[in-house]
């Protein structure tokens, strides 16, 4: 190859080093904020929200069997709260797991399960999903989606874990696995199934 | 970007049409056509939190109808916007709003490509000052005595390789 190395020339006086060293840092900083971006948690996430660390807004809403329930009157009990719909497929999946909450976890020291219908277009489908699935806690229904919007509610299932002294300590939204319910459970000083 | 902008720009007649809807609402929450107006206007800037992009009152599911009627309540019972915005950002988050407040991260994509813009903008200034002096240096004499030995190495080498 030829040689065409100009050592002969006089070299210019160098660039300043900030000036040298102001376009790498630049793309660095891109770099650094682009992948900051992707490596923190979205909005996807399955889990958290604004209202993590609030405290529970209060309801007093009516269950399918007619009785009155108020989060207010389970103060002291850390209160398990499943947003559903007969419609919605992952609901179903994650049925079985509240069921088996309810069993193992009864009693004054166990947590109060409730779930709370989300446009539910049909209130008998929402009565055959709870005789399918053997529920024994109540289910209430939430006119105008009052207390669905209160909880920052956009999609089911949606589930919301309030410990003893009603602060939400952990949301999940998506139908839930045994070790994600687990997850929500402990926080509220729940043991898991 | 958050949404196309055609979402926000609609023909009269559809802009109407939900106007019209939530004023035969209204009626029944008994809202001036002012307050009726202001609901709307919060209403176009609260995201569908099932939606891609798309407002309350554009919007036709349950959930963004008893948003758009808690709006018109919380109107009603005589809130400021500033009230209602962060009543909707405290439970579905900020991305509820579709015009987020400016600050924070929020600030930093707002003020990054205009702080970009001015240093651009200052550096090219600088190199358009600087410019006509230094090609005013580095014009050659009339007798031409700048000699560059590398042109001239080059010069040689390529005379060199047409005569081989």
């Amino acid at each position: 190859m030829t040689d065409l190395s100009p050592t002969s020339n006089p070299t210019p006086a160098p660039a300043p080093l900030w000036r040298r060293l102001l376009p790498p840092v630049l793309a660095a900083g891109l770099v650094a904020v682009l992948g900051a971006a992707l490596l923190s948690p979205s909005r996807n996430a399955t889990d958290g929200g604004p209202l993590v660390g609030k405290p529970a807004p209060g309801f007093t809403l009516e269950s399918l069997d007619g009785a009155q329930v108020s989060l207010a009157a389970l103060q002291g009990r850390p209160v398990v709260l499943n947003f559903w719909a007969s419609w919605c497929e992952p609901c179903r999946e994650e049925a079985p797991l509240f069921r088996e909450l309810g069993e193992k976890r009864s009693g004054e020291t166990g947590p109060a399960v409730l779930g709370i219908l989300f446009q539910e277009t049909k209130e008998q489908n929402a009565r055959d999903f709870i005789r399918e699935y053997a529920l024994a806690y109540p289910n209430l229904r939430d006119p105008g989606i009052k207390t669905g919007i209160d909880y920052g509610v956009a999609g089911i299932p949606e589930t919301v874990f309030i410990d003893q002294e009603g602060i939400i300590r952990h949301v999940d939204r998506g139908g839930l696995s045994r070790e994600r319910l687990n997850v929500g459970l402990e926080k509220i000083g729940v043991e898991g199934i | 970007m958050k949404r196309p902008a055609s979402s926000r720009q609609r023909p009269a007649g559809a802009r109407l049409l939900p106007l019209a809807f939530s004023l035969l609402l209204s009626s029944s929450l008994a809202l001036t056509t002012d307050q009726t107006l202001r609901a709307e206007a919060i209403g176009d800037n609260l995201r569908c939190p099932i939606c891609t992009g798309e407002p309350i009152t554009q919007s036709t599911n349950d959930i963004s109808r008893e948003m758009l009627r808690d709006v018109r309540e919380q109107v009603a019972a005589g809130r400021s916007d500033a009230e209602i915005y962060s009543y909707f950002a405290a439970r579905y988050g900020n991305f509820v709003l579709l015009d987020p407040p400016k600050d924070g991260v929020g600030m930093l994509l707002w003020g990054a490509p205009l702080a970009a813009l001015g240093a651009g903008g200052l550096v090219l200034w600088r190199f358009l000052r600087r410019r006509p002096t230094a090609a005013a240096a580095a014009t050659p004499g009339p007798e031409g005595d700048t000699f560059d030995p590398y042109l001239a190495e080059v010069q040689r080498r390529a005379r060199r390789g047409k005569e081989a």
